[in-house]
């Protein structure tokens, strides 16, 4: 009997949403624990590093890694899992491109840090506890005190693909059940396509899937931009037509225009398509492009845009740590943190 | 860093028919400026997609300069300008969250005769960002 | 694979040359070092450096190393490319490699004519090659279209402009429809306004007796232009002949206007008198017979009956003219400004007329016969105001000047002091723009004892009973004046015409802020429309006197022969490109495109991005809009800027 695939997957800096996404598959499940050997995976089974790290290198035939790299631990089990692997991929917003966690990018971690554990309304921290890299503790029973290491967190969440070499992208936050098949019928298929590619998901944007793009006017020229808390959408027209910044045009299709069909305009999931140089620049690009303002309207676009509080957050929702810069630079590092952060 | 020593390094997308020809007016006419800039010639500054000024920027660019033709009615394609106004105009703030100073970033509409302004421009931006320093060494490095 | 198709997907073998420009480049920039560095560079065969690389053996160069190195890519290291691209270009193309292959980097006016310190000078020199090198690696042979053209052009609007035009392309054996709304030919000219003394209804006499007699010339009024497609060299357009129910048979007797029981405001006349349903335009109106106005005429038949040469037919239907022509001619006129009612009086008292009003009345085949009387009445005294609906003096007035109006009130005002030696005339003005040789006319006026009154508010007309008074604040005496007058001639100016924008509907072309036409540029191509092969003529662009539209006409015409005289018509390769398996039919590149070169087809259910090649003229704002990269400028494309970035700074290709 010829031996069934090995697959591991893991997870980093994620919401658990990928691996819900996985569970999706429903029925589909059955097939996918018939057609593989799930190797190692954290969320559901009680597989440890040591069991990865006996492996021999390139035994896992494909390794799903979700969540961005967020701590050293997440960078330390992703080398470990290439080693073991014949074939990553980036499974989800987060890997591909840093998701959404990837925002904080516009800080210094120790703003970060210190917003999270000391400063947020929610927390109740008289003492100032902070996360310590070791910590000591007497368990009964043993003679001498153990040490608890804690993993430390790194200055910028990363994407996958800059801490590894990556082979795939599967894209979406989280990715849809049809596309997650799609690239598991390609990668178990042996047919494999060429490295980096984005599997699963359509090679054009989602207006090419969209129900609402032939109801677009012959030109889009916009006088005024509303964000989806400011308009009910009429269901049956174009969202962008509508004024609404659906960022479908930019975005790679495949997921079947869910969030459109709900009547939302699309924030981006599905990440860029493959010719695109940044994400965000491009969605600044066009979105400007059909504004009807000539420079002499300077003051009345200055309004338009100034609509928008955090473009920063529209256009680069899941692609940050991605993009072109990665994040604010410039920034004023304190590294007052020694204890919880890995800094440069 | 000795920033006595630093020379920045401007990219400059100039425009065929306005800027492009200013910046060769200038040189017809010898007139002298810092050799900071270099050139990316496109038809139309409505050419200029935002993502090559982020390219520019993240690859070791010090300050970038979009040239085109003067609004309302210069451009050689009508409304070419106004489209690049709106695109970078929107890119201006993007440049400021992500932490780059807005001195970096210039767009300015530089007709064909226009040498003594093009000139101009590039002398101020050459001061300006020697003063800034390097942006380099501030990006943040992530590999 | 063709030969030389085959040598261009191969890896590329570029040769970079870099010129000395005698001692132009050469003084300042160490062109040896530049071009030893060249040689260092990934896929560069060869690198040469020469002291004229446009001369005759310096292009040579280039050629032999094509032929002997296989080189598929050339750049060139000289002056700024808008001096000798073409010349480089045409080398490539003589040594059969395709001609856009070529890159050139700017050492000369960006370079060494600027800078002194010759270290800087050679490292930003051995910047640029860098860059030139890494943008041509990556460029691709291009194919020049060519369409042929249909040898014929279709002018729309028959006034002196339109007429021109014709007669100017009638000489080269094109095939020329000229068409006019109204059923005349002739447009405002044959009516109102002057060249020096000639009256305009005899320059327009003389254009139709040429017309006439031209059997290029194909005319139809009456009609309309209701569809156009294509491009240009190639148009499609779909004109409605509107039927004028009156045939050539017609002998101008005039029985039928006199049973004719309706009566209407003569548009002749500009309201002056009125006209039958049933009428001929002018005196010399053309075609030379009546016209049924449909939109008034109650069938009633009574012309019918008394018509002894069968020319009326009642039934006449509309018939469409579909043509295929190479180019089209845009010269639709103006309309005079129409006061509103109580503006100066306009509409409340009959003696308070515009000067188109006055210039029929002038005329000897106007209204009066050439006699100034109103109501029966000569008046004794006459205030003409001046920038009426021009230059903001009104509530809807238009901002702008409209360039005849001073030369022809003054011009009449003249005539009638030389008629009538007693009359008082009042010119009231802001400024006189009697521009050119036209000053003549000021001074004329004041020869004759005309009086200039200058304000900055505009003029109170009172209506007292019979009595009219113009109450105005004289600017240089500094003092309010009340002026009796019987006559106040309001110097209207021109505004687009009403139905504008039906037209441009069907065209395409775009206005400008004030309404007219707008030229594509007002430098570069002052006649050409934003659409390709679309041209403009006379005061359909704005105000315009007889002359100036006339030379319009002949340059539009001009225009038109020089795109058809080739007999094809090649497109610029470096136009936008849709790669089809990226499009997503968005449609954003629709919304963008100045030129409306872009559509949405739909191929099995797939939308896609459509570039109509002829109309495109390679902005590259459609490829800088597109969100998924699939919109690419060729030559200008994507990877091709982005390997300019990062060559110069080092980040390889």
């Amino acid at each position: 009997m010829m031996e069934k695939p090995k697959v591991a997957w893991y997870w980093c800096a994620s919401c658990g949403g990928c691996e819900e996404s996985f569970v999706d598959l429903a029925e589909k499940l059955l097939d996918v624990f018939d057609a593989v050997d799930i190797v190692f995976c954290p969320v559901a089974m009680d597989f440890k590093k040591e069991d990865i790290e006996k492996m021999p290198d390139g035994s896992i035939t494909v390794a799903l890694i979700n969540g961005g790299i967020r701590l050293k631990e997440h960078e330390e089990m992703v080398k470990l899992l290439r080693r073991k692997s014949k074939i990553v991929i980036a499974y989800g917003a987060c890997s591909s491109w840093g998701g959404i966690p990837g925002l904080a990018n516009l800080y210094d971690i120790d703003e970060v840090i210190s917003r999270k554990y000391l400063e947020v309304p929610s927390i109740e921290n008289p003492n100032k506890t902070l996360p310590s890299h070791i910590t000591k503790v007497k368990i009964p029973d043993l003679p001498n005190e153990v040490e608890i290491e804690l993993t430390k967190v790194l200055p910028r969440l990363l994407p996958l693909d800059r801490v590894i070499e990556v082979d795939y992208y599967i894209p979406g936050c989280p990715p849809t059940p049809d596309v997650f098949w799609n690239a598991l019928q390609a990668i178990l298929s042996g047919k494999l396509p060429p490295k980096g590619t984005v599997l699963g998901a359509s090679q054009k944007s989602l207006c090419d899937e969209c129900p609402l793009n032939e109801t677009k006017p012959e030109k889009i020229l916009l006088k005024d931009l509303k964000r989806p808390h400011e308009v009910i959408p009429k269901p049956d027209e174009c969202l962008l037509a509508q004024g609404l910044l659906c960022l479908g045009p930019v975005t790679r299709g495949g997921c079947g225009a869910l969030c459109v069909k709900a009547n939302m305009p699309c924030t981006g999931c599905f990440g860029p398509l493959d010719n695109i140089i940044d994400y965000g620049g491009k969605a600044l690009s066009y979105i400007a492009s059909i504004l009807d303002y000539s420079p002499m309207e300077e003051d009345k676009l200055k309004e338009v845009y100034d609509k928008i509080p955090d473009w920063v957050g529209l256009v680069y929702k899941y692609y940050l740590p991605a993009s072109k810069f990665g994040g604010k630079v410039n920034i004023k590092k304190s590294k007052a943190f020694k204890e919880v952060v890995e800094y440069d | 860093m000795s920033q006595e020593n630093f020379e920045p390094k401007i990219v400059v997308f100039a425009c065929n028919w306005c800027a492009y020809s200013a910046a060769d007016l200038a040189g017809t006419s010898r007139m002298h400026y810092p050799p900071n800039v270099r050139i990316i010639r496109v038809m139309c500054s409505g050419r200029v997609d935002p993502q090559f000024v982020l390219d520019a920027f993240s690859q070791g660019a010090d300050g970038v300069l979009v040239a085109g033709c003067h609004p309302p009615a210069d451009c050689h394609y009508i409304d070419g300008n106004y489209k690049a106004f709106r695109r970078l105009m929107l890119l201006e703030r993007l440049l400021e969250s992500m932490g780059i100073e807005k001195e970096r970033f210039r767009l300015e509409w530089i007709s064909a005769s226009e040498a003594e302004k093009w000139v101009k421009v590039i002398k101020e931006m050459v001061e300006t960002l020697k003063k800034l320093g390097p942006l380099k060494p501030k990006l943040e490095v992530t590999k | 694979m063709s030969e030389e198709m085959e040598k261009e997907t191969e890896e590329p073998r570029i040769g970079v040359y870099i010129c000395h420009c005698g001692l132009n480049i050469a003084a300042t920039v160490d062109v040896e070092e530049v071009a030893e560095y060249a040689k260092t560079l990934p896929n560069v065969v060869i690198s040469r450096h020469y002291v004229f690389m446009c001369s005759e053996p310096g292009q040579d160069l280039i050629r032999e190393d094509i032929k002997k190195y296989n080189l598929n890519r050339v750049v060139v290291a000289s002056c700024s490319p808008s001096m000798h691209e073409p010349t480089f270009r045409s080398v490539l193309e003589s040594a059969g490699l395709n001609k856009y292959l070529l890159e050139m980097a700017n050492i000369r006016e960006h370079c060494s004519w600027i800078h002194d310190d010759k270290k800087a000078a050679t490292e930003k020199a051995k910047d640029l090659v860098r860059m030139a090198v890494a943008k041509a690696r990556l460029l691709e042979p291009l194919e020049e279209k060519e369409f042929s053209v249909k040898p014929s052009v279709l002018i729309v609007g028959g006034g002196v402009s339109g007429m021109r035009a014709a007669l100017e392309l009638s000489q080269y054996g094109f095939d020329i429809y000229l068409i006019d709304k109204s059923p005349t030919l002739g447009g405002k000219a044959a009516l109102v306004g002057y060249v020096d003394s000639t009256r305009g209804s005899e320059i327009v006499g003389k254009m139709v007796k040429l017309i006439k007699s031209n059997p290029k010339i194909h005319v139809f009024t009456n009609s309309e232009l209701v569809e156009f497609s294509g491009f240009p060299g190639n148009f499609k357009v779909k004109i409605r002949v509107n039927p004028r129910y009156v045939d050539e048979k017609c002998n101008l007797c005039g029985e039928c206007e006199k049973v004719c029981p309706v009566e209407v405001a003569n548009e002749y006349n500009f309201g002056l008198n009125k006209r039958k349903a049933i009428f001929l335009p002018f005196k010399e109106s053309y075609p030379p017979y009546y016209v049924i106005d449909d939109k008034v005429c109650t069938k009633c038949g009574e012309c019918v009956k008394v018509c002894n040469y069968n020319a009326i037919n009642l039934d006449q239907q509309p018939s469409t003219l579909e043509l295929d022509v190479g180019a089209l001619i845009v010269a639709i006129g103006y309309d005079p400004y129409e006061p509103s009612r109580g503006e100066y009086g306009y509409g409340l008292s009959d003696n308070v007329i515009t000067l188109f009003q006055l210039e029929r009345l002038l005329d000897p085949d106007g209204p009066t016969n050439g006699e100034l009387i109103i109501n029966g009445k000569e008046p004794k005294s006459i205030a003409f105001i001046f920038c009426v609906g021009s230059r903001n003096t009104g509530p809807n007035a238009k901002p702008y000047c409209s360039r005849m109006c001073c030369t022809s009130s003054l011009n009449s005002a003249i005539k009638i002091k030389d008629k009538y030696p007693d009359v008082d005339i009042y010119i009231l003005y802001k400024d006189i723009m009697t521009y050119g040789n036209d000053e003549r006319l000021y001074e004329e006026a004041g020869k004759r004892f005309i009086k200039f009154v200058k304000f900055e508010e505009p003029p109170d007309v009172i209506l007292d009973k019979e009595k009219l008074f113009v109450d105005v604040y004289e600017y240089t005496i500094q003092e309010y004046l009340r002026i009796p007058v019987d006559l106040v001639v309001l110097a209207v100016g021109m505004v687009p015409r009403h139905d504008m924008d039906e037209l441009t509907a069907v065209i395409r072309a775009s206005c400008s802020g004030d309404g007219f036409l707008k030229e594509l540029h007002l430098k570069l191509a002052p006649v050409d429309s934003s659409t390709k092969g679309v041209f403009l003529a006379g005061a359909a662009t704005g105000p315009k006197n007889i002359i100036e539209s006339i030379k319009m006409g002949s340059a539009a015409a001009s225009k038109a022969m020089s795109l058809l005289s080739k007999g094809k018509v090649t497109a610029e390769p470096t136009i936008a490109h849709v790669n089809e398996d990226l499009c997503s039919g968005c449609g954003i590149c629709v919304s963008v495109c100045p030129y409306d070169a872009i559509s949405i087809k739909v191929v099995d259910g797939d939308r896609l991005a459509n570039v109509e090649e002829a109309l495109c003229m390679g902005c590259g704002s459609c490829a800088t809009a597109c969100p998924s990269g699939a919109m690419q400028h060729l030559g200008f494309k994507d990877i091709q800027i982005k390997s300019q970035i990062s060559a110069l700074f080092g980040g390889g290709v």
